[in-house]
């Protein structure tokens, strides 16, 4: 629990200092979903886009039922050349929204700074998560029947239902998500 | 079907990968000057940093089994083994790569081949600071393996672009193909234009790697993220198949003999599956030489009852490529991953990877008449972080090399 709470003062922390330059891998380890989505603190703390998060096979469970609504999570790789252009569709969808619904970025097979370096085709990113643990093991947690296809959008609306593409999301779906609880 | 032996030294090597994990960046380009985001100095490591485990393979003309990869220190090195009766592995040889990068996970890997007049290359992909690309680097070696030159560049384009995802062969004539995944022809940024996907292009070696000619384009609008399928047809010249963007957004296979001209290509397969989407799962090739086709396997989703079906299929192709579609069939896992295929003669060996939660199973699909009939084996199992299959072929000879964190298994495939 000690570095969960270390975790999530670093978030707020380099949130509130402007710390652009910090970019730090949180290191807590086996309980992400501690820090995944800090209850309460979503939308109270500014984005942390500097820090990586780490995204077991317990976060998405805990995402669902205990992170932000309505938020969205785009699952990424290093090699995903398609998936900066997905993120757009996204951040085009929100921008002119107040509530500012979250737009998490996950990547999948790389952590730390290597998965950092990639936060800069992710403009409008709340967050950004990446796998720790054993690839297939983690997005079978997602979705058992996700191939390792990215992007892999999950939009989470006002509600908790969730819809599910490979891909850009489509105009119909995004209406879907951010329609009014 | 048995596993050969455990593969002893490497298994010292993963192990010792998992007690001493390098700190996240330690692979990083050390050219890492630009980036928008640095990274603290003092970062912290992340508990689970994903080992490289992703290895070649391939036996070489005196039929000892090579392998190529990354120790826990990301260092290259090489290691081999005679294939009759129990292994032996020699022990591992670091090489030389200076101070370069190199992308050893999933389908980007270290690769050996070997040609004739004891020509040996090693090729992988340097990733460089800018994110998506990267230069395929090489080593040679003219005594067989027991030396290497210092890694070099293999394309003359030397844009920080996309140079990625290379597969290198030697035809039956001895002349090095190497081809990979370019970027060249994008449009500049902030055009008009649109450019869907990359573009595959290759180069050949005459002389095993000493000198190359020029860089010539195979296709335009190739997908970005996997690996390319090479096969000799029966006159020893090599056949490429890969992912292509057909209608600029169809994901489909396309099918080309190598040193064809530019985007002479056969489309392979006809799954439609229309998406903007980087599946990172590249095709397999095999000649089958009864009919002077070949074997294929891909993954791919097709509508099937109004339903999106995702899977790996495999299906027959005729000479120029073209599939034969009473032959197209779905492999019997839905979880299958990563599969490739070596035939020989009426032998045909689909070899892929399942995983369910933490544990993986390495699958076999065999035939012994063409690919009409398959019998369905379990090669291994794993726990946690695994490579992909990779396969090893000398004529009637195949071996499955498989690589864990606790050790690498050696499958010999008997029919």
């Amino acid at each position: 629990m000690t570095s969960v709470f270390k975790t999530t003062a670093l978030a707020i922390c380099t949130a509130a200092l402007g710390l652009s330059a910090l970019a730090a891998w949180a290191q807590a380890p086996h309980h992400a979903h501690h820090h995944a989505h800090p209850q309460g603190q979503a939308k109270a703390a500014a984005p942390a886009q500097r820090t990586v998060l780490p995204f077991d096979e317990t976060s998405w469970a805990h995402a669902l039922q205990h992170g932000p609504r309505p938020a969205a999570y785009l699952f990424t790789t290093s090699y995903c050349s398609t998936c900066p252009a997905a993120f757009e569709v996204l951040h085009k969808a929100v921008q002119q929204r107040k509530d500012k619904p979250e737009l998490n970025a996950v990547m999948m097979d790389v952590t730390g700074p290597p998965a950092l370096r990639h936060a800069a085709h992710f403009k409008g990113m709340t967050r950004m998560y990446a796998f720790d643990g054993f690839e297939p093991a983690i997005r079978q947690a997602v979705d058992p029947a996700w191939p390792n296809v990215t992007p892999y959008v999950v939009l989470v609306d006002a509600k908790g239902q969730t819809q599910r593409v490979i891909g850009p999301p489509t105009p119909v779906m995004l209406k879907r998500w951010l329609s009014p609880a | 079907m048995n596993i050969l032996n455990r593969w002893c030294a490497l298994s010292i090597l993963a192990v010792a990968s998992l007690c001493a994990l390098p700190p996240a960046g330690a692979q990083d380009p050390v050219k890492d000057t630009a980036k928008p985001i640095k990274p603290a100095a003092s970062a912290p490591h992340a508990r689970h940093q994903r080992p490289q485990l992703a290895t070649g393979a391939a036996i070489a003309p005196d039929g000892r089994l090579w392998a190529v990869g990354l120790n826990a220190q990301s260092q290259l090195f090489v290691q081999s083994t005679p294939l009759d009766g129990a292994l032996q592995w020699s022990e591992a040889r670091i090489l030389s790569t200076g101070a370069d990068p190199i992308a050893a996970d999933g389908e980007s890997r270290p690769k050996i081949v070997f040609g004739p007049q004891g020509w040996a290359v090693i090729s992988y992909t340097m990733p460089l600071a800018k994110p998506y690309t990267g230069f395929i680097r090489m080593l040679r070696s003219s005594d067989g393996g027991q030396t290497f030159s210092a890694p070099f560049t293999v394309h003359q384009d030397r844009q920080e672009i996309t140079h990625r995802f290379e597969s290198v062969a030697f035809d039956a004539q001895g002349v090095l193909h190497t081809l990979w995944v370019d970027k060249r022809d994008q449009p500049p940024k902030g055009s008009a234009q649109k450019y869907a996907g990359a573009a595959i292009y290759r180069n050949e070696s005459k002389d095993g790697g000493q000198t190359f000619g020029p860089d010539t384009k195979v296709a335009d609008h190739s997908c970005e993220c996997c690996r390319i399928g090479l096969a000799r047809n029966p006159q020893g010249q090599l056949q490429a198949t890969w992912r292509h963007v057909f209608d600029s957004s169809t994901r489909d296979h396309a099918f080309a003999s190598v040193g064809a001209p530019a985007n002479r290509i056969t489309r392979s397969t006809h799954d439609d599956w229309q998406i903007n989407a980087c599946p990172h799962h590249g095709p397999g090739l095999a000649l089958n030489a009864a009919t002077s086709g070949y074997h294929t396997v891909w993954f791919g989703i097709r509508k099937v009852n109004g339903q999106d079906q995702a899977a790996v299929r495999y299906a027959r192709l005729n000479a120029q490529g073209e599939p034969l579609p009473e032959t197209l069939r779905v492999l019997p896992d839905a979880r299958a991953e990563h599969a490739d295929v070596m035939a020989d003669g009426q032998n045909v060996a689909v070899v892929w990877r399942s995983s369910e939660g933490a544990q993986t199973t390495l699958k076999a699909w065999l035939s012994t008449d063409g690919g009409q009939n398959f019998t369905l084996k379990t090669l291994g199992q794993a726990t946690g972080y695994n490579d992909h299959p990779r396969l090893a072929q000398s004529g009637a000879r195949m071996v499955v090399v498989w690589r864990n964190t606790q050790e690498t298994q050696v499958h010999d495939i008997r029919f």
